[in-house]
């Protein structure tokens, strides 16, 4: 785990040859370990082999030597098996024991029997094996042989010459008259393991370096194309389309390649369509922008002209009033200078004659005003001219055209309008408009009798709040249910009869309102009655959702 | 003349003007003015008038409680109603009520005479009838 932990934070190459590379390290420990183990076995069975065969030989040989107990031939007969280099001593013993010759080192003094299921004591006809220790540590192997002879038991009569053993088998006793011991060493064995091993490590060595190698030459050739796509795909994920994968293969790899390249032409393709669009939704846009915002001063300007239709009988009272005082005295002057002579007119009547015509030209005066007003009011302007306004001269001029249409409606406007407000930075008309919509509005909620109390006054600046003027206008009328309240701003919203409200005039008033940096509020109590809460800032601040 | 000087007529209008005016050409007749239906009901009170001439749209007491007022206190009282709203729909229900007359504002001098005159029970070829409507 750890290692794979750690082998995370390298590269698929690095990766690869590890992981490799560990497995040919493993693989060759366990061949090696067991054909090591193998020649040893092999090695150590010819050794024993080899030293039975000499061990019989030795002891078939020394018959003669130790029955005459003679050390010189039987010298002789050792010196030439101790040549061999894996012999360390040969030693030929007589039966009781003592050393009849010997050759080699003396190193099975104080050695130690490591095996014991071996049998250090000869036997008659009978290979024996010991394993011992040397006190310095030397491993070896003793074998040993009895050396035997053939003693005649001839009785007196039968003395003569032996021509055949086996036919006087009876007369005939084997005797073990001393043994042979050859002590043979490992080291030999021991220094062809080291060898094998050596080798062994070496050959592992040589097919770990040449398998990291080809390895990292193989991953290379594929890794590499990999690289080339990871740096090509990131640069495409940072956004530059530009680049392709530059690899030339019939393999999978340049499958890949080519599907990639085709990829990011196919992604080219798309971001250039993609910004096309973008390009035309933003002239769109735009376009759309200026039909909106002309739609949007259309339909100011249409609601404007409902409420002048709301208010034209209003204005038709207003003007019929003094155009009655102007038909009635033109007519009745004229009536009686038709009825007198020029020298008859009196002093009182040349007064009278101008008194009327006074009153003809103050009521044309009055008329003109209201048409003006009318005209003030239902003006079209594209641009929205911000002027000085007093909140109180627009109020009273908002009901020069309501007032006679609240009466017919007898219903009493109460004003508390506070002469003090300071003077708002905003557009009569605009203004007019909403004051307007919002009295029509509250007339249609109220019934005969009501009262609508229509108060202005000016809320002071306190921390960042400017300063504002506010125009209350509360009816006593039916008010508007809680469900209702949440949309009465929304275009289109009406509870009026079809053709009676265009559902525009408060969504268009707050869209007023809202450009003059107010706001306007709504409180309303079912049956109790609305009260609708004009607020404008001082000082024109822009409105947040103007951003 | 006689007839005329002994008529008495109320103008009811909450407009100056047209108060002047109807006092103006009604000179021969015995005119007193009120400028709002509760002045004009305080007249009625005291006075017995031949007939009202009012206005329907004034603030707080408008010529419909003038109409009602002058109809209750005296069944026979002629009224004539003059009104800015060129509808008579708007006055319609005052017409219930025995109105002689309905006039919209503007009216000419003739108009105004001869419903006078008709509602008074003068003949139309009363003392200035004839000539009056001549310079319309």
């Amino acid at each position: 785990m750890s290692l794979f932990g750690s082998l995370k934070q390298f590269g698929l190459t690095e990766r690869f040859v590890v992981v490799v590379s560990l497995v040919i390290v493993a693989s060759m420990l366990i061949i090696s370990g067991y054909l090591i183990n193998r020649q040893n076995d092999i090695y150590r069975t010819e050794l024993e082999k080899r030293g039975q065969a000499l061990v019989d030989n030795l002891a078939y040989n020394a018959e003669y030597g130790v029955i005459l107990e003679s050390t010189i031939e039987l010298d002789n007969l050792i010196k030439g098996v101790a040549r061999a280099n894996d012999i360390i001593y040969v030693r030929i013993l007589a039966a009781d024991g003592r050393v009849l010759a010997q050759t080699g080192s003396n190193i099975y003094n104080n050695a130690k029997v490591t095996d014991e299921t071996t049998e250090p004591e000869v036997k008659a006809d009978k290979f024996g094996k010991t394993f011992y220790r040397a006190s310095d540590g030397t491993e070896f192997m003793e074998l040993t042989y009895p050396v035997e002879t053939v003693r005649q038991s001839i009785s007196r009569e039968n003395l003569g010459v032996v021509s055949d053993y086996s036919s006087r088998e009876d007369t005939y006793i084997r005797e073990v008259i001393g043994e042979v011991r050859v002590g043979l060493t490992f080291s030999n064995l021991n220094r062809e393991v080291t060898k094998s091993q050596t080798a062994s490590i070496l050959l592992t060595f040589v097919v770990v370096l040449s398998a990291i190698i080809i390895m990292t030459a193989f991953v290379r050739i594929i890794i590499r194309p990999i690289e080339s796509l990871v740096r090509v795909t990131d640069q495409i994920s940072k956004g530059d389309l530009t680049k392709s994968v530059d690899i030339d293969r019939n393999d999978e790899i340049g499958l890949l390649a080519n599907s990639f390249n085709r990829m990011i032409e196919s992604l080219k393709k798309s971001q250039d369509e993609i910004e096309e669009y973008n390009r035309n939704l933003e002239e769109k846009i735009i376009e759309r922008t200026e039909e909106l915002e002309e739609a949007q001063t259309q339909l100011i300007q249409s609601e404007k002209m409902v409420a002048i239709g709301q208010l034209a009988a209003g204005v038709a009272h207003e003007l019929n009033n003094p155009l009655g005082g102007i038909l009635g005295y033109a007519q009745f002057t004229l009536e009686k200078i038709q009825n007198k002579n020029a020298e008859n007119m009196t002093d009182k009547d040349i007064k009278s004659y101008k008194r009327y015509l006074c009153d003809i030209e103050t009521q044309s005066r009055r008329c003109k005003s209201i048409v003006q007003n009318l005209l003030k009011f239902s003006r079209t302007s594209q641009t929205v001219e911000f002027d000085n306004v007093n909140v109180n001269a627009v109020i009273e001029d908002t009901l020069t055209f309501v007032e006679h249409q609240l009466m017919m409606n007898q219903i009493t406007l109460v004003k508390n309008l506070d002469s003090g407000i300071p003077i708002i930075k905003g557009n009569p008309s605009q203004l007019q408009q909403v004051f307007t919509n919002i009295i029509i509005n509250a007339m249609h909620a109220s019934e005969s009798g009501n009262e609508i109390v229509l108060t202005s006054r000016f809320a002071p600046p306190l921390g960042e709040f400017p300063g504002a003027v506010e125009i209350a206008f509360a009816d006593a009328g039916r008010g508007i249910s809680e469900e209702h309240l949440k949309k009465i701003f929304e275009p289109f919203f009406t509870t009026k009869d079809v053709g009676k409200g265009t559902g525009l005039g408060l969504s268009v008033s707050y869209g007023i309102i809202k450009e003059h940096g107010g706001e306007i509020k709504v409180k309303s109590t079912l049956g109790e009655g609305t009260t609708f809460t004009v607020i404008i800032p001082v000082e024109k601040t822009p409105c947040p959702s103007d951003k | 003349m006689q007839d005329t000087a002994t008529k008495n007529i109320l103008v009811v209008d909450d407009e100056q003007v047209m108060r002047e005016f109807l006092a103006d050409v009604l000179e021969d007749f015995n005119v007193v003015k009120a400028a709002d239906g509760d002045e004009a009901i305080e007249k009625l009170k005291t006075d017995r008038y031949d007939l009202i001439i009012t206005d329907m749209k004034m603030p707080r007491v408008s010529g419909e409680e003038v109409v009602k007022f002058a109809k209750e206190t005296y069944p026979d009282s002629k009224i004539i109603v003059i009104s800015g709203y060129s509808s008579l729909f708007s006055v319609s229900n005052t017409l219930g009520y025995g109105v002689c007359a309905f006039l919209s504002k503007p009216f000419t001098i003739k108009q105004i005479r001869s419903e006078v005159e008709k509602s008074l029970g003068l003949g139309v070829n009363g003392p200035d009838g004839l000539e009056l409507g001549n310079g319309i």
